[in-house]
């Protein structure tokens, strides 16, 4: 077996920084939301997340080092791995929060669909730089989708909404990087659009009206015009159906979230403890450890999910703008690194991890001030939590090898 | 390069528009609505603790407590924390022994769901002590010291000072600008009800830190608490000597003693027998209790001096002369002769003396009580000016005394009589009965108490009353209450005869009243034998003394006991004794100097 030689590590400044500065705040926050719980089993979890962001800055370290060239080869083997692990999860799974999404080995639990985000990014990328897997052509766009579906089905039913979206969500970024044309865009995105719409009549007919507008513009075929305006109005008056298929508290968040309904002991407790939380800091925050709403506890899953709500109740709104604009100049630098890579399957990788990473901070900080619903999506590098500590660190590192050539 | 088919600024652009929006969102939180974030993160965290004031205490005349309070504890819970947590419910159900839906019913009832709400009360301390050791399965749930009334002397009038009880839905409705919640106790009847705003004081105000289970964290001070100030202290009129010695007087009977000093309408002692143990009121009452009290064929829960009317018998002879004097329609000297009754229309009217009493004056006629005599005086009186007589004397209404449900009692006039048994349906010969007390007369005790306290100062009297002073520590003064003086426009002189006649009541030889008497002070009485329809004549007696510058007047009322110169007469003469013996003795104890009371209400 051929064990490729390890390149001199020159790390990229701003992702090396950008990194360290996510370990400071997650240390900083985990340990706020943490050493104040009676549960000796909550209080551990700082260490523990000293423990990992420790084994993470080696693996982001190891990996800068790693030639692309085995990421490129290894890549479908890994895929057809986890695809195998989350096969075989409802068999060996255990489950926790009502969800079963962890193997357990020698005491240390492992999520696969955490790591199928990188590994799936990788698999999509090394299929879209063949050079004759045109997206634009239905049949690989057909493969495109079914690598990202496989996976996306297996982990909707563990049930985890919130990893499964990021595997969809990945794809529009890397489709639109590899030169899809924009029309085919409109044609998948549109179904959504109209799935949300249907549920009320009038905002229904408005979509498709608007469908119709730009089919009419784009100019296409008769055959192609027909064919997606029915599958809008069949999306349209299927989705009550599909609705009544989803889980009943996922059914509540995505109500919740829209405003549709209001049960402030339920899921709405949450959010409104959150943006209470957030609203409450102010502009220079309550001082760290001083937030009453994390450290009596009103606030839920404060080291997980809410981790955001936390640094904004005690860090304020300097804090939190701090903590913005970090993952933004991470996530415009990943760009960046992705135009300037000088090879389409680096580039393709660099893009669907940016995609995967801002997909997540975004939907996470946004479901913590309300506007995004509670899909069960932790804040990448600060959330406390080992498998992802270790992908996210992986992704890093990923970037960096790529900034690296 | 050649594969470069994208638009970097495209995704630099979205990603920065999306970066934007959440940037605004926080902006919109921390600094917009920050204000309002921040009052609910204080509303959070921050519980409002009420702590209750203490009741104000009840003293007699001379500072003796009759009823004060005494620590019991209490179990509350928080209804925001525990209302929708079965397990929670179960489990205190459970150690209170009460089914969770009856608390959660409870709970849903509060106005304001962060402010705990009363459970059960004088909760015994090893349940405390089980509640203590389940504490962290009960988030929530607290408990409280609160005050519990005793009644030290023993004296426990439940019909006097009644008792407090947990605010009913109705009257937390009407009471809830007065600041009371569910659980509060209230007054229910007697005193603690009629003063229950004077008595309850008012809540002082904790705030505590707690987390989101409810525990408290730490005190929070600065933000407005305030210290309870305790309820006003009343001194009571009553004495607690002669209070004890009425109710041993009545112990195993059925009836009412009530004794006033008629100088200024102090009652001195109230005593009504059956009574109930107040004690049973605090805590929960279980149904069959109250069943039993209510379905007791002594109704105990009836007030006999204040609720019950009575016939008053010959003790209301008294009207008859006053009215016969006054109207002049005869002069102390009209003489009757009494043959055992007398006959009028072919009905025959009966004296209780069969045998006859033989030619009697006004005076003598009391003293025997001869109804032949008021037979005669009655018909020459008429009903309206024996009806206004009586109205001046104060019946047919309410005395005004400072209890509740006071019942005015029953005087035929002529309107009555009129709308009772129609225009023409009636004759003057309704005045055979009236005169002597019977017919359709009805009295309470209290109101004869105040009829001899009337005819002890020839006219006039203080409304009676329970209240001597109360004390307001939040002023630290003294106040007195301002009696209202109330007259009869009835002669002096017709008092006077009244006097003697009644005189000769006790004190002469062969007046009915002769069991009442006493060696050391010249007590003026009459009594009554009254008949009704619910067995044997009810005992009367109503009296005054000293015959010269009366100091106290008392009626008794012993229910079916036979007849008053037998039965009434003599518990008289006993609480006379008493009064009187205490008049040479000091007080047990002197309260604070009258140069701090001031007049007030």
């Amino acid at each position: 077996m051929l064990i490729p030689e390890l390149k001199r590590a020159k790390l990229d400044r701003v992702i090396l920084i950008c990194v360290l500065l996510f370990c400071l705040f997650s240390l900083l926050a985990v340990y706020s939301a943490t050493h104040s719980s009676e549960s000796p089993a909550i209080r551990e979890n700082f260490n523990k997340q000293m423990i990992w962001i420790g084994a993470g800055l080696v693996v982001f370290y190891l990996v800068a080092r790693i030639p692309p060239v085995v990421f490129y080869s290894s890549c479908y083997s890994l895929y057809a791995i986890l695809v195998f692990m989350l096969l075989i999860m409802d068999v060996f799974g255990i489950i926790a929060g009502g969800s079963r999404r962890w193997f357990e080995i020698a005491g240390i639990r492992i999520q696969p669909s955490e790591f199928m985000k990188p590994v799936l990014v990788m698999t999509l990328a090394h299929f879209l730089s063949v050079e004759t897997h045109s997206p634009n052509r239905l049949r690989y766009l057909l493969i495109v989708f079914g690598l990202a579906l496989a996976p996306f089905a297996l982990v909707i039913q563990q049930p985890d909404l919130g990893t499964s979206l990021v595997y969809l969500a990945v794809l529009i970024p890397m489709l639109y990087w590899r030169g899809i044309d924009p029309f085919i865009i409109f044609v998948l995105a549109a179904p959504a659009v109209t799935f949300f719409a249907s549920f009320n009549l009038i905002s229904f007919f408005i979509v498709i009206l608007l469908i119709t507008a730009v089919l009419y513009l784009s100019g296409r075929r008769k055959s192609v015009f027909i064919g997606v305006f029915l599958v809008n109005i069949a999306v349209g008056l299927l989705s009550p159906v599909m609705w009544n298929r989803l889980h009943a508290y996922q059914q509540q968040r995505v109500l919740t979230f829209l405003g549709l309904v209001s049960d402030p002991q339920g899921t709405g407790y949450q959010i409104i403890q959150s943006k209470v939380a957030i609203g409450s800091g102010g502009l220079l925050g309550k001082g760290l450890l001083h937030g009453t709403q994390t450290q009596l506890r009103f606030l839920p899953a404060q080291h997980t999910d809410f981790i955001f709500s936390v640094l904004a109740e005690e860090w304020g709104l300097l804090g939190s703008l701090a903590v913005l604009l970090t993952f933004f100049i991470f996530l415009q630098r990943t760009i960046k690194i992705a135009s300037s890579a000088n090879h389409r399957f680096a580039s393709l990788l660099c893009i669907g991890l940016m995609s995967m990473l801002a997909f997540q901070i975004i939907v996470n900080i946004g479901m913590t001030m309300g506007v995004a619903p509670v899909a069960g999506v932790p804040l990448p590098y600060i959330s406390y939590g080992g498998s992802a500590m270790l992908t996210n660190m992986l992704v890093a590192g990923m970037i960096c090898n790529v900034a690296n050539q | 390069m050649s594969y470069t088919v994208y638009n970097k600024n495209v995704v630099v652009g979205v990603l920065a528009a999306l970066f934007l929006a959440l940037a605004l969102q926080l902006v919109n939180l921390q600094v917009l609505q920050r204000s309002r974030y921040l009052a609910h993160s204080n509303q959070n965290r921050m519980r409002r603790l009420r702590l209750e004031a203490p009741r104000g205490i009840l003293y007699d005349r001379n500072g003796v407590i009759l009823v004060e309070n005494r620590p019991s504890y209490s179990v509350s819970a928080v209804p925001s924390e525990t209302k929708n947590n079965p397990q929670v419910l179960n489990l205190l159900g459970q150690l209170l022994s009460e089914p969770g839906e009856k608390l959660c019913e409870r709970l849903s009832e509060a106005g304001n769901p962060y402010l705990a709400v009363k459970l059960k009360r004088n909760v015994e301390y090893p349940l405390l002590v089980r509640l203590e050791e389940r504490k962290l399965d009960l988030p929530g749930v607290t408990y409280e010291v609160e005050t519990r009334r005793v009644y030290p002397t023993g004296i426990k009038a439940p019909h006097l000072f009644g008792y407090i009880g947990e605010i009913s839905k109705a009257e937390l409705e009407r009471r809830r600008k007065e600041g009371l919640i569910p659980g509060d106790l209230v007054g229910k009847t007697g005193l603690e009800k009629m003063y229950d705003q004077d008595l309850r004081g008012r809540p002082g105000y904790d705030f505590i830190e707690v987390d989101v289970i409810g525990r408290e964290v730490r005190d929070i001070i600065d933000v407005g608490e305030s210290q309870p100030l305790r309820g006003k202290d009343f001194y009571l009129t009553i004495d607690a000597r002669l209070q004890m010695l009425g109710d041993s007087l009545l112990y195993g009977k059925r009836g009412a003693i009530v004794m006033m000093d008629c100088r200024d309408g102090g009652v001195l002692a109230i005593c009504s027998k059956p009574d109930y143990d107040p004690e049973i009121f605090t805590g929960t009452l279980s149904n069959e209790t109250w069943k039993a009290l209510v379905n007791d064929p002594g109704k105990p829960l009836f007030d006999r001096v204040t609720q019950s009317t009575y016939p008053p018998g010959s003790t209301f002879k008294m009207v008859a002369v006053a009215a016969a004097l006054d109207e002049n329609k005869c002069s102390p000297g009209y003489t009757v002769s009494c043959h055992g009754g007398i006959t009028i229309g072919g009905s025959t009217f009966n004296c209780w003396y069969g045998a006859g009493h033989g030619g009697l004056n006004m005076m003598d006629a009391l003293k025997v009580s001869c109804n032949t005599y008021f037979y005669q005086l009655g018909l020459l009186i008429g009903v309206d000016a024996w009806a206004t007589a009586a109205k001046q004397l104060g019946f047919g209404r309410r005395t005004g005394i400072d209890l509740p449900s006071e019942e005015p009692g029953v005087l035929p006039d002529r309107d009555y009589l009129d709308r009772v048994f129609g225009v023409k349906g009636w004759s003057n010969g309704m005045m055979l009965n009236l005169a002597i007390g019977q017919g359709d007369l009805l009295v309470t005790p209290l109101q004869m108490a105040r009829f001899a306290m009337m005819i002890a100062n020839r006219g006039w009297c203080y409304r009676p009353h329970m209240v001597h002073k109360l004390y307001d520590p939040a002023r630290h003064q003294y106040y007195k209450q301002q009696i209202a003086r109330e007259s009869a426009a009835i002669t002096a002189r017709s008092f006077e005869v009244i006097h003697e006649g009644m005189y000769r009541v006790v004190n002469a030889v062969g007046g009915t009243g002769r069991a009442s008497r006493l060696e050391e002070v010249q007590v003026c009485g009459k009594t009554g034998t009254a008949q009704n329809p619910h067995g044997e004549p009810h005992a009367w007696f109503v009296g005054f003394a000293p015959a010269q510058n009366p100091e106290v007047a008392l009626c008794v009322l012993l229910e079916n006991a036979g007849g008053g110169g037998a039965n009434s007469a003599p518990l008289a003469g006993m609480m006379f004794k008493r009064y009187f013996a205490h008049q040479k003795m000091p007080a047990i104890k002197k309260t604070a100097p009258d140069s701090q009371t001031i007049a007030l209400r």
